[in-house]
């Protein structure tokens, strides 16, 4: 194998690859500004939606009123902009006004305005008649769960009633010169720790890993059918098996050709999501609690190169098999887009798991690396495991280069035999 | 330069065999040996899956011979591939360009991957550019040119590493008129130069203006070797197409009596009015 001519091969494959629109799109454009676009839109989809939501006026039936004693809740309902009350006459407690909910059988219209969404929810104030506190009371809502204002209605409902209690607690317990300790049971503190950091570490963990890992296979998916299937359709095969240059020489341009653009995809999604981070999502949490900072460890950064290289030396060995047999380009994206729906179970895998790296999880193809890059934005550098990642990993791609060069030595290959399958070639060839 | 007396391409008794599912063992070449020298054009003649193909490819190394052996300026196709295609170059219907490479880029690659001197690479990709008119259009994508600029093209992509040895398979299939003539002008002056010219077709007439010497391949074997003039002797037939013929029916057994030769002659019947199946 000559390496200059692998320079020449390869500079011609990625030439020709960057006058390809389908392959600028998917390898550098969409890791480019997808995520700007993306986070942008999700985050104003969802302010606006907020906004609407929280724009409706809940309108509540009251079919039984609460007792005259406790007219401040009926007051704290009423004084709310975003609840209308209805079926209530204005004098307050324990009164109607003759709207639908004061005809005989109040409960059933009220129940039947619900469901056709004249109204948002219904409320009930019942009586309990307790001994220790005579005027306790419950209430009882009814509320459509499949419609959000509906749920927004209970939700209103809901906080009015628990503000309410607890100030009437208060003032039940003063009167009965009951302290705070003595009438606060088993009661349950939650402290949050974690720094602003930690749950940008937490977010960009799960996601970067996620979305780099997809984002090579993404890259090299588009390249591998057409360096492969592509050449074979445009009938370059011939014409390229008859260059002085050695079919080593050929494949190994092409591979790096397409590892290549399978690095650069991972490597361009990174930078993007965080830039995406800083300049979009950053500054739309700024006016809300969320105070979240995203940065990652300066070591995260090898770690992540590393694993995206590992990667793309996979999936190109693994796609470029597959679609050196498809005959055309369709073929090609059809062999290999079930592999390519294959490689998420995996990645969810890692993705999602509580686990941190260990021996047994490092010899998990895909997951291993997804979950190596995870731990490296959280912080957590495992080394060993990480060494153990990155060596299965190119174990498998230096079996897979081995099969590859077996496939080679197959002349009917070359030819375009096996009806343009893989899976064909290797009941024929390597188990039969 | 080249002795002329010498082969730059010597086939000895190749052979090729394809394993079939509905058909099993095709003898797709079955024991041909030819010479070919210096500044000649030599024809390889035959039906469609007569065996001009595989030769070619096996000769050019796409594919390895069962058996047999052949050179190409000295080199064996079995043991130094890379040598053999740096000495040749192949042109075929199915050899396509790169569709997003221009006209100049794609000589210019053709000319560096067969290991044409690096810093002759410009020149000699300029001395192309001129020769084959290519420069109002040198810019310009192939997959945006006319077929009749692409076969310029393609023809200077096959010579642009300078090889002593050219390859042409049914280099005019699919050509109209005036690219199919403007293909046997480009071929003789090749020869001219020196080149040793392998040209297979199926069409009569241009294998007899342009080659020098004829091989009838049928069913993988060669049939008759020779001059036009040798094989007009051999079957005392004046036109190709019934030279030809003739052979085809004594080798398939429908000229009575009549067998081929050691030296290509028909003997021992006569051919002519033989029934053709």
């Amino acid at each position: 194998m000559h390496w200059s001519q692998v320079s020449i091969l390869y500079r011609r494959e990625l030439r020709s690859a960057l006058r390809e629109r389908t392959i600028v799109v998917n390898g550098i454009l969409i890791p480019i500004f997808m995520y700007p676009i993306m986070l942008w839109a999700m985050f104003t989809g969802m302010t606006f939606v907020q906004g609407i939501n929280e724009g409706f006026v809940s309108r509540v039936a009251v079919e039984t009123p609460p007792a005259a004693v406790h007219s401040a809740l009926l007051d704290s309902l009423r004084a709310r902009d975003d609840v209308e009350l209805l079926g209530l006459a204005q004098g307050g407690a324990g009164e109607s006004d003759g709207a639908p909910g004061a005809s005989e059988s109040p409960g059933a219209d009220w129940l039947q305005a619900l469901a056709e969404g004249d109204i948002d929810a219904t409320v009930s104030f019942r009586p309990l008649n307790g001994d220790a506190l005579p005027e306790n009371f419950a209430v009882d809502v009814q509320y459509d769960r499949a419609e959000e204002r509906s749920r927004r209605a209970e939700f209103r409902i809901r906080d009015i009633v628990s503000d309410y209690r607890t100030d009437w607690l208060a003032s039940e317990a003063e009167s009965r010169e009951l302290n705070e300790a003595d009438r606060t049971v088993f009661a349950v503190k939650v402290e949050n720790v974690s720094t602003s950091e930690d749950i940008g570490q937490l977010l960009l963990s799960q996601m970067l890993s996620f979305f780099l890992v997809v984002m090579v296979a993404l890259g090299c998916f588009i390249p591998s059918i057409d360096t492969t299937a592509g050449e074979r359709e445009r009938s370059t095969w011939e014409t390229l098996m008859t260059v002085s240059a050695s079919r080593a020489s050929i494949v190994t341009a092409k591979y790096l050709y397409v590892a290549t653009l399978g690095i650069v995809a991972g490597l361009l999604n990174v930078v993007a999501m965080m830039v995406s981070m800083g300049a979009v999502v950053r500054p739309l949490l700024a006016g809300t609690n969320d105070a979240i900072t995203f940065t990652i460890p300066w070591l995260a950064a090898p770690v992540m190169l590393a694993g995206a290289i590992a990667l793309a030396l996979l999936f190109s060995a693994a796609m470029m098999i597959l679609a050196a047999f498809a005959r055309s380009f369709k073929d090609g994206q059809a062999m290999i887009t079930p592999v390519y729906w294959l490689v998420f179970i995996p990645i969810l895998l890692g993705n999602q798991t509580d686990v941190n790296l260990s021996l047994g999880s490092a010899l998990i193809p895909i997951g291993n690396v997804t979950m190596m890059i995870r731990d490296a934005i959280s912080g957590v550098f495992l080394w060993q495991w990480i060494a153990v990642t990155l060596l299965f990993t190119l174990t498998l791609v230096a079996l897979l280069l081995l099969l590859a060069r077996q496939i080679l030595t197959f002349e009917d290959f070359l030819m375009g035999a096996f009806d343009g399958s893989f899976w064909r070639f290797a009941k024929e060839k390597l188990f039969a | 330069m080249t002795d002329p007396s010498r082969p730059t391409v010597s086939v000895s008794d190749l052979r090729k065999t394809f394993y079939d599912e509905s058909r099993g063992e095709v003898h797709a070449v079955d024991g041909v040996t030819f010479d070919c020298f210096p500044g000649e054009v030599f024809g390889l003649l035959g039906a469609n899956g007569a065996g001009k193909t595989t030769t070619l490819r096996m000769l050019s190394t796409i594919l390895k011979p069962t058996g047999g052996s052949a050179t190409v300026m000295g080199h064996d196709i079995a043991q130094e591939p890379e040598a053999v295609r740096k000495s040749l170059g192949f042109y075929s219907a199915s050899t396509a360009l790169y569709p997003r490479l221009t006209a100049r880029e794609t000589i210019d690659f053709f000319t560096r991957i067969n290991g044409f001197p690096k810093e002759l690479v410009d020149a000699r990709v300029a001395d192309l550019v001129d020769r084959f008119g290519i420069s109002e259009y040198e810019n310009g994508r192939v997959d945006k040119l006319s077929s009749g600029m692409k076969q310029k093209v393609s023809i200077a992509r096959t010579v642009a590493h300078d090889p002593p040895v050219l390859i042409f398979d049914e280099p005019t299939v699919g050509l109209d008129v005036m690219n199919a003539l403007e293909m046997v002008k480009v071929v003789r002056e090749l020869k001219a130069e020196g080149k040793t010219i392998l040209y297979s077709s199926h069409i009569m007439s241009e294998v007899e203006k342009l080659c020098d010497r004829i091989g009838i391949l049928h069913r993988g074997r060669l049939l008759a070797l020779g001059t036009l003039g040798q094989l007009r002797d051999a079957t005392g037939r004046h036109y190709l197409e019934d030279v030809f013929l003739d052979y085809v029916k004594v080798a398939e057994g429908i000229a009575g009596d009549a067998e081929i030769g050691p030296m290509g002659e028909l003997e021992g019947g006569k051919v002519e009015g033989a029934p053709i199946p």
